[in-house]
């Protein structure tokens, strides 16, 4: 096809001559590396996604290192590092190796979980407040463990149970939402619902509890990473790893699905049957993360939000360093908790909430300019 | 693009048996037998909630019948696998919604959907139909643009060309022009004319404009509450008796000074306002 013909009108309108005051707008530069790249292309979006996902390994290296040195005996970095691998003081060794390593992957794993989910879930509802905590699979998973903590049954099965109570407020979820296909607005409202009848029964069997159960109790409707054990941790880090190949092999049919259904049944897509599988992951990474920590808040709500603030709108890439960025803000709350608060034995829920919810806010008053309808 | 030609079993002819399609309780097409030739620029008008969305809806599966069929050279497209209608027949809806801050060249690139498998990385061949999409929609210098900022005409350009990607024989557009001006519309009008005419794609779409609808397409379905009122080549389906039938207008119908098709010269008010003026 010719292009055509441009419709400049005879006499081109000069634009009015930039002034300082009132140029909000850069004006293009006209340097040499301008000149020189001919057919202009922007600033790689990958790159900086790249650049970013590398400083966000940097920082979970750091983080990692300073949970396995620091707590009551502290020990220089390769102490631990070696203690890690089983070399050194046999009472070094056991303090790593089954108190601070465990915990540390924990946070990284559930931070890392959380995060995906929630960016899965907000870009699939195109709802920025989605989240696990906000379609009722936390509150499933801790309904699940505190009923197990009331039957009085080994705590050891606490993990399945918060599992299987997420899984459960899926399955009611995507009960009470499906009306021929999975709308978005139903699944959101039905989700709120869901979550707030989970969160009450959750609330009335921890307050009808005996008292010595009422600190376990607790990690359930806050979340906390304390008491990890090795078992746990790396049964929940093999299941989140495969939810999360599986988020990644399902990626190009969530952009797919961001062309609105006509258009994704157009390329040969069945919307409904890829927003499943694609919110089924979702619950899967969101439930196995509450299974190590109980519903920690506001780790799957604004990871994506301030993934979304450094690198722009979600891509695959996007994905991975939101992945990463959950660890380190897992990480880092459960490293303020351990050592940074007058207070011991607070849950890790409780500083996530306490950072999560003003930087949020902050996010929100930044997007809500014309230009970044993200309530659309 | 390439290997069309050698498929001569593939006329790329849709046709509906006994069609019924609702929404809900209401039945919009009711018991529609058609034929649209294939080869040809079919362009279905019709008057408001008529049903030609809701027929270019059933006819790419993105509503089932509630009765009958739609066959594409005489296979049922509801009994084939979705991925494998979806490298024949590409559909360029309504109201398409563009993803945030997507690029031009990213939002193309999702043509290629039907033609990946899951794990598939992506192949050279995909990117010589994402440029080769570009390069026919004038959008090459565009592919770097974000396409929430591009104008109407340049964005409608931009989705056709993610349809042309899709590299289907068959391609299937929902009101392609609305929302653009003149210029615009008669830009991609004519890049579907080329379409049809280079490359011997078979194109459906709805039109609003009847003088355009005679001008662009071979073959004219009008459509009255669900069933055809005329079908056929324009010259031959398009009068005035149908005007008034269909769309209640009392016109003459003239050839188009330009091509020779049938233009249609609505009567009434426009002369009542100009003796209005003139008195």
């Amino acid at each position: 096809m010719t292009p055509p013909a441009p419709t400049t009108p005879p006499t081109p309108v000069t634009p009015p001559a930039p002034t300082t005051t009132q140029s909000l707008v850069p004006a293009p530069r006209k340097d040499a590396k301008d000149a020189s790249a001919a057919p202009k292309r922007r600033p790689s979006r990958g790159r900086r996604t790249a650049l970013l996902s590398v400083c966000a390994v940097a920082a979970i290296l750091v983080l990692a290192t300073t949970a396995l040195t620091t707590g009551q005996i502290l020990m220089p970095p390769l102490t631990a590092l070696r203690a890690l691998i089983g070399l050194g003081d046999s009472g070094d060794v056991l303090v790593v190796q089954e108190f601070r390593a465990p915990r540390m992957a924990a946070a990284i794993v559930a931070g890392a979980g959380l995060a995906v989910a929630g960016g899965l879930l907000q870009r699939l509802f195109r709802n920025p407040l989605a989240s696990p905590d906000v379609m009722g699979v936390t509150g499933g998973a801790s309904l699940g463990a505190v009923s197990l903590l009331a039957t009085g049954a080994s705590q050891t099965l606490i993990p399945l149970a918060a599992l299987g109570g997420g899984l459960l407020a899926a399955v009611l979820l995507g009960a009470f939402a499906w009306r021929s296909g999975l709308g978005v607005t139903r699944l959101v409202l039905v989700g709120l619902a869901v979550q707030a009848g989970l969160a009450a029964a959750v609330n009335l069997m921890v307050v009808r509890f005996p008292a010595e159960l009422a600190n376990s109790a607790l990690q359930w409707t806050t979340g906390s990473l304390y008491g990890r054990t090795w078992t746990e941790v790396s049964a929940a880090g093999g299941a989140v790893a495969a939810a999360m190949a599986a988020a990644f092999v399902l990626h190009r049919r969530l952009a797919v699905l961001d062309l609105g259904d006509d258009s994704a049944g157009g390329l040969g897509l069945a919307p409904s049957a890829a927003r499943l599988q694609l919110l089924l992951t979702a619950i899967v990474l969101a439930s196995l993360a509450a299974a190590l920590t109980g519903p920690v808040a506001f780790v799957a709500l604004a990871v994506p939000h301030v993934v979304r603030f450094l690198a722009g709108p979600p891509t695959a890439g996007t994905l991975a360093l939101s992945a990463l960025t959950g660890a380190v803000l897992l990480l880092g709350s459960d490293l303020v908790v351990q050592h940074l608060l007058p207070v011991h034995g607070l849950p890790v829920g409780v500083v996530t909430a306490t950072l999560g919810a003003p930087w949020l806010l902050v996010l929100m008053i930044r997007q809500s300019r014309p230009t970044h309808r993200s309530f659309g | 693009m390439t290997a069309r030609a050698d498929r001569p079993n593939r006329t790329n002819q849709l046709s509906t048996h006994g069609l019924d399609l609702r929404y809900g309780d209401r039945l919009v097409i009711g018991g529609l037998d058609l034929v649209l030739p294939g080869g040809a620029v079919t362009a279905i008008v019709g008057p408001n909630a008529c049903g030609k969305s809701t027929l270019l809806r059933g006819l790419s599966r993105l509503l089932s019948p509630a009765a009958g069929t739609v066959a594409l050279d005489g296979a049922d497209i509801h009994r084939m696998p979705a991925r494998s209608l979806a490298r024949r027949m590409g559909l360029l809806p309504q109201q398409p919604v563009t993803p945030e801050a997507i690029t031009v060249e990213a939002l193309v690139r999702l043509g290629r959907y039907p033609h990946q498998r899951l794990l598939s990385p992506w192949s050279a061949t995909d990117q010589a139909a994402v440029d080769e999409a570009l390069e026919r929609t004038g959008t090459t210098e565009l592919r770097d643009q974000h396409v929430d900022q591009l104008s109407g005409g340049q964005r409608q350009r931009a989705w056709i060309a993610l349809a042309l990607a899709q590299d289907t024989e068959l391609l299937l557009l929902d009101e392609p022009t609305t929302f653009l001006d003149l210029r615009h519309q008669l830009d991609v009008l004519d890049l579907v004319s080329d379409l049809h005419t280079e490359s011997g794609r078979t194109v459906v779409m709805v039109l609003h404009d009847l003088g355009q609808a005679a001008r662009y397409a071979d073959h004219l379905v009008v459509l009255q509450e669900g069933r055809p009122a005329a079908a056929g080549p324009p010259s031959e389906v398009l009068d005035a008796a149908l005007v008034k039938a269909v769309f209640d207008v009392d016109c003459q119908v003239i050839p188009d000074p330009e091509t020779g098709t049938p233009l249609v010269v609505p009567r009434g008010r426009a002369r009542r306002h100009a003796t209005a003026v003139a008195g």
